[in-house]
C-alpha cells in the first residue's frame, strides 16, 4: 500500500504535466486541425528561458519566470506567423504542416543545444516553499510537485470557462468548427487562431519551467513532452479541452501503475502502446463522438 | 583521398535510405517517420552477429533483413489504418518505442554503452577491410538497390502504389485491396534498409541506440524531400547532398558537439524551407 500512494501522487505530478503541454497542442488542433510537433520544444524553451535568465542572467526569479511564460508564448505566435500563417493561406495539406513542424522541432532542439549545450540543467528555485517535502499517507510531495498539479488545475478551469463564456472562446470554438464558415460571418480567423497560439505556448512554456524546476532541462525534452502531450490529446479527444485534462491524467496513472509491473525504463513505451491502441480503436479519443 | 572514399561510401548507405524511404513516401504517400528503426535492425544484426557469434558478414546481413521486415509487418499493417498526420504521429509513437526498446533490452544490445568492434565484411578469398573495397561493395548495394527499385515502381505493383496516393477510395471501389499494398511496399523499404544499416554497422564499426533516434529517421525523410519525393534518381541527389554539404562545416573549425547541431539545425531549417517553397524537392514528381 506504501508505493500505491507514492504511484498516485506520481501519477498526479505526470498528469499535470502533461496536461499543461496538451492544453496548447489541443487548442491548436482545434483551430487548426493539424498535429504540431514543434509545440514541446517550445515548451521547453520555456525552461531555458528560466535558465538563462534567473540563473546566468541574475533576473529575480518570478520576474524570469515571468518572462520565460510571456517568450515562450511570443516565440509560438511568432512561429505560427512566420512559418505556418504563410502554409494555411497556400493551403497546404496537413502532411505538408506537419513535415514543417518537425523541422520547427529540430530547429528549436538544435539552437537551445547550440545556445546552451546539449549537456543537463538543473534549475534552482530560490523558494523554501519549491523545495518543502509533504508527507501525504505514505507519500511524499514537494512543493513544486504540489504547484505543478495546482496550475493544472487553475489554468484548466480558467480556459474551460474563457472557452465556454467569453467571445473570444466562442470565437475559438466558431473557428475550430468550421473556419471558413467562421470566416464569412465575420470572426477573424487567422487573430482567433493566432491568439489561440500564443496562449497555448505560454502555457506549454509554463509546464517547460515547471519541468525544469523539478526535474532539469535538456535540448530534447520537448520531444517527450510533445508525445506525451500528443498521446494525452488523442486519449482524450483531439481539440476538446476536457478531453486534454482527462487524457493527460490517464496517462499519468497508465504510466505510473505500468512501472509497478516492469521497469521504468520502458515507461516511454508503455504510453506509445497506449497511443496506437487509442490511434488504432478509438482515435477520436473517449470525449469525442465518432465521426 | 581516403576522406573522399569515407563520404562516398556513406553516400552509397544513405542512398539506398533514400530510395526505399522514398518507396514508402513518395510513390505511396505514406510519410513514415520511422525509417531510422529498420536500418538499425539490420545493423544491430550484423553487430551481435559477427561481433559475438563471429558470423560471416552476408549471412549476418540476411538475418537482419528477415528481422526487420518480422518487425515491419505487424506495425505496416497496424499504422496502415492511420491516415495523414495520425500516420506520421502514429510513426514517429513507434520509432521512439523501439528506440526504447534498443536502450534496454540491454542482454541483447548492450544498451546505451553500444557495440563497438564490429568486424568487416569477408566472403572467401575477398575482404572488404580496406575502405576501398568497402565503397566497391558499397557501391553494388546500391546501385541493386536502385535498379530493384525502379524495376518495382515501373510494374503493375508500382502503379497501384502511386494509385493508393493519389485516391485510396476509388483504388478500394476497384476492388484492390490497399491495405496489403501499404503493407507490403513497407515491408520492402524496410529490409532494404535493414541492408543499408548492416552496411553501415560493419562500416563505422560501432553501434549504439543513438542510431535509431528521431532524428536519423528525420534524417532519411528529409532525403527523400530534398532530393524530390517519388524521384529515385532524385533521392539519390538528395543523399548527396545532405550527406557532402555537413562535411563542408568540418572545415569551417566548429567543436564536434557544436558541427553536430549546425547539422541538425541545417536539416530542420531545410524541411521548413522545401515545405514552404518547394513541397515536391528539387526532382520531385508529386507534392506532398
Amino acid at each position: 500500500m506504501e508505493i500505491f500512494t507514492q504511484l498516485a501522487l506520481n501519477s498526479l505530478i505526470a498528469g499535470a504535466t502533461y496536461s499543461l503541454v496538451a492544453l496548447g497542442f489541443n487548442l491548436v488542433f482545434g483551430t487548426t486541425r493539424f498535429l504540431n510537433m514543434g509545440h514541446g520544444a517550445v515548451a521547453s524553451v520555456g525552461g531555458y528561458m528560466v535558465l538563462a535568465l534567473a540563473r546566468n542572467g541574475h533576473l529575480p526569479f518570478t520576474v524570469s519566470v515571468f518572462l520565460a511564460v510571456l517568450a515562450a508564448g511570443l516565440l509560438g505566435w511568432l512561429i505560427d506567423r512566420l512559418v505556418y500563417a504563410p502554409l494555411r493561406t497556400r493551403r497546404a495539406s496537413s502532411s505538408v504542416l506537419v513535415i514543417t513542424s518537425l523541422g520547427v522541432l529540430i530547429v528549436l532542439q538544435s539552437l537551445l543545444a547550440i545556445i546552451f549545450t546539449s549537456q543537463f540543467w538543473t534549475l534552482a528555485a530560490p523558494s523554501v516553499w519549491f523545495a518543502t517535502v509533504f508527507s501525504i499517507g505514505s507519500g511524499n510531495i514537494t512543493g513544486l510537485q504540489l504547484t505543478l498539479i495546482l496550475a493544472s488545475v487553475l489554468i484548466f478551469s480558467g480556459g474551460w470557462l474563457v472557452l465556454r463564456f467569453s467571445d473570444f472562446g466562442k470565437q475559438v470554438r466558431a473557428v475550430g468548427d468550421d473556419e471558413e464558415v467562421a470566416r464569412i460571418i465575420g470572426v477573424p480567423s487567422e487573430r482567433v487562431i493566432g491568439g489561440t497560439v500564443f496562449w497555448g505556448s505560454a502555457v506549454a512554456g509554463l509546464a517547460g519551467v515547471l519541468v525544469g524546476l523539478d526535474t532539469g532541462v535538456y535540448p530534447t525534452m520537448g520531444l517527450l513532452l510533445l508525445l506525451s502531450a500528443a498521446t494525452a490529446s488523442i486519449i482524450g479527444g483531439l481539440g476538446s479541452v476536457t478531453g486534454a485534462l482527462l487524457g493527460a491524467y490517464l496517462l499519468g496513472f497508465v504510466e505510473n501503475f505500468g512501472i509497478w509491473f516492469i521497469p521504468s525504463g520502458w515507461k516511454t513505451a508503455i504510453s506509445f502502446g497506449v497511443l496506437v491502441i487509442f490511434l488504432l480503436f478509438r482515435p477520436h479519443g473517449i470525449l469525442n463522438k465518432e465521426k | 583521398m581516403p576522406y573522399l572514399v569515407h563520404i562516398l561510401i556513406l553516400f552509397c548507405i544513405y542512398a539506398i535510405i533514400g530510395i526505399s524511404l522514398n518507396l514508402v513516401v513518395g510513390y505511396t504517400g505514406l510519410i513514415s517517420i520511422a525509417h531510422a528503426v529498420f536500418s538499425t535492425i539490420g545493423g544491430y544484426a550484423v553487430a551481435i552477429l559477427m561481433t559475438f557469434y563471429g558470423w560471416n558478414f552476408f549471412l549476418a546481413m540476411l538475418v537482419g533483413v528477415l528481422v526487420s521486415a518480422c518487425v515491419a509487418w505487424p506495425i505496416a499493417w497496424l499504422l496502415s489504418r492511420l491516415t495523414w498526420d495520425y500516420y506520421v504521429l502514429g510513426t514517429v509513437g513507434f520509432n521512439y518505442v523501439i528506440y526504447v526498446v534498443f536502450l534496454n533490452w540491454e542482454s541483447l544490445t548492450r544498451g546505451p554503452l553500444g557495440i563497438p568492434g564490429i568486424p568487416r565484411p569477408t566472403l572467401g578469398p575477398l575482404n572488404f577491410t580496406s575502405n576501398y573495397y568497402f565503397l566497391i561493395l558499397a557501391l553494388l548495394f546500391a546501385t541493386a538497390a536502385y535498379l530493384f527499385a525502379r524495376y518495382l515502381v515501373r510494374t503493375s505493383f508500382g502503379r497501384v502504389l502511386k494509385a493508393i496516393r493519389e485516391d485510396e477510395q476509388a483504388l478500394r471501389v476497384f476492388g484492390y485491396e490497399t491495405t496489403r499494398y501499404k503493407v507490403a511496399i513497407f515491408v520492402i523499404a524496410a529490409m532494404l534498409a535493414a541492408m543499408a544499416g548492416a552496411l553501415a554497422a560493419s562500416f563505422l564499426r560501432f553501434l549504439d541506440p543513438t542510431a535509431a533516434a528521431l532524428m536519423d529517421s528525420i534524417f532519411a525523410v528529409s532525403i527523400v524531400i530534398l532530393g524530390g519525393v517519388a524521384n529515385l534518381e532524385g533521392s539519390i541527389l538528395g543523399a548527396l547532398v545532405l550527406v557532402a554539404f555537413p562535411e563542408l562545416m568540418r572545415f569551417v573549425g566548429f567543436s564536434e558537439d557544436i558541427a553536430g547541431q549546425m547539422r541538425q539545425l541545417f536539416y530542420g531549417l531545410l524541411l521548413i524551407i522545401m515545405m514552404r517553397w518547394r513541397p515536391q524537392g528539387l526532382m520531385g514528381e508529386y507534392k506532398l
